[in-house]
């Protein structure tokens, strides 16, 4: 299996350091993975690589069956899907006009607030859009 | 016991064509979740498949057949038994041109065959017309795995092709349930 990152070290260490402030700045956040539409990790604020490896290619996978009932339903664009459980939530999110077109995966758990999570996540989408494609 | 539906699966490599025989089958427009293929070391595609093909075709005397495709890669293999769930056969496509075509068998044979206990149908694509060599060597393979199934030169572009192979495969069910019948 290839390992491999789709963007240059310079915009990797861009992205790492969006994903630390959406930690800082919210609450509750035990994983992010920002990763390729199509599986890679680009990076993450997982210490397990593995995990962060599985992580990125299951939200890979959400992303496009997201984006395939949003056509199917006619609601076309997907912006997000939420996973919800007593014990947390997962939020997977695509990353606006990226490319390669990425998608930021976060897991939070029960104490996080769903409303500040995904408002800190939509916010560090934005704001990796806006500083990768400079 | 009698079904007028069926479910089959779509496994293999990436890039062995999946999603284009699925295409070629379906009768309405496919379920696809295709997106932009960034591992061209790989697979020089443009797009590959994050998390299922669907599709559906029907035959004659009211069958109707379910279409599913895997992602190929094997990142992506938490998908397989959420796909394969329930399944009443596998066609596994191989591309014939990939040095590492015996590898990829055995990976998706292991995956998919359960020991032979579900049906199985092989179709390798890219082969030369005359060159029966890599069907013969895909045949030996299996049988060295315990695996008895038909191994089939198919380009998943020509539509009777495909139906070849999901008729090859539909007769591999209808003989295992009635092995089970027997038993």
């Amino acid at each position: 299996m290839t390992n491999k990152n789709p963007l240059g070290q310079a915009a990797t260490e861009i992205a790492q350091q969006q994903l630390q402030k959406l930690r800082a700045a919210t609450t509750g956040i035990t994983s992010a993975v920002l990763l390729s539409s199509d599986g890679f990790e680009v990076t993450s604020l997982e210490t397990d690589k593995g995990k962060a490896s599985r992580l990125a290619a299951m939200g890979s996978s959400l992303a496009a069956i997201s984006s395939a009932i949003a056509k199917e339903a006619g609601i076309s664009e997907c912006r997000r899907l939420i996973v919800e459980s007593e014990e947390g939530v997962v939020a997977v999110m695509t990353v606006p006009d990226s490319s390669p077109p990425l998608v930021l995966a976060v897991v939070a758990n029960d104490a996080s607030r769903l409303g500040q999570l995904l408002w800190g996540a939509k916010h560090c989408c934005a704001a990796l859009s806006k500083k990768l494609n400079k | 016991m009698t079904h007028d539906e069926f479910k089959i699966l779509f496994t293999g490599p990436m890039g062995a064509g999946k999603t284009t025989a699925i295409a070629q089958l379906s009768d309405d427009e496919c379920v696809s979740t295709d997106v932009v293929n960034t591992d061209l070391e790989q697979c020089n595609k443009e797009m590959t498949t994050a998390g299922l093909d669907y599709g559906y075709i029907s035959l004659a005397d009211g069958f109707g057949v379910r279409l599913y495709g895997t992602p190929g890669q094997e990142r992506f293999r938490f998908m397989w038994p959420i796909l394969a769930n329930n399944a009443a056969g596998v066609i596994l496509l191989l591309n014939g041109e990939h040095p590492d075509l015996e590898k990829h068998l055995a990976i998706y044979a292991d995956a998919f065959a359960n020991n032979g206990e579900t049906p199985l149908v092989v179709g390798i694509g890219r082969l030369a017309a005359n060159d029966f060599s890599c069907v013969d060597l895909v045949t030996e393979k299996l049988a060295n795995m315990g695996l008895f199934v038909p191994v089939i030169s198919v380009d998943v572009r020509e539509k009777e092709d495909v139906l070849l192979l999901v008729e090859t495969l539909l007769c591999q069910i209808e003989a295992h349930e009635m092995e089970l019948m027997e038993v």
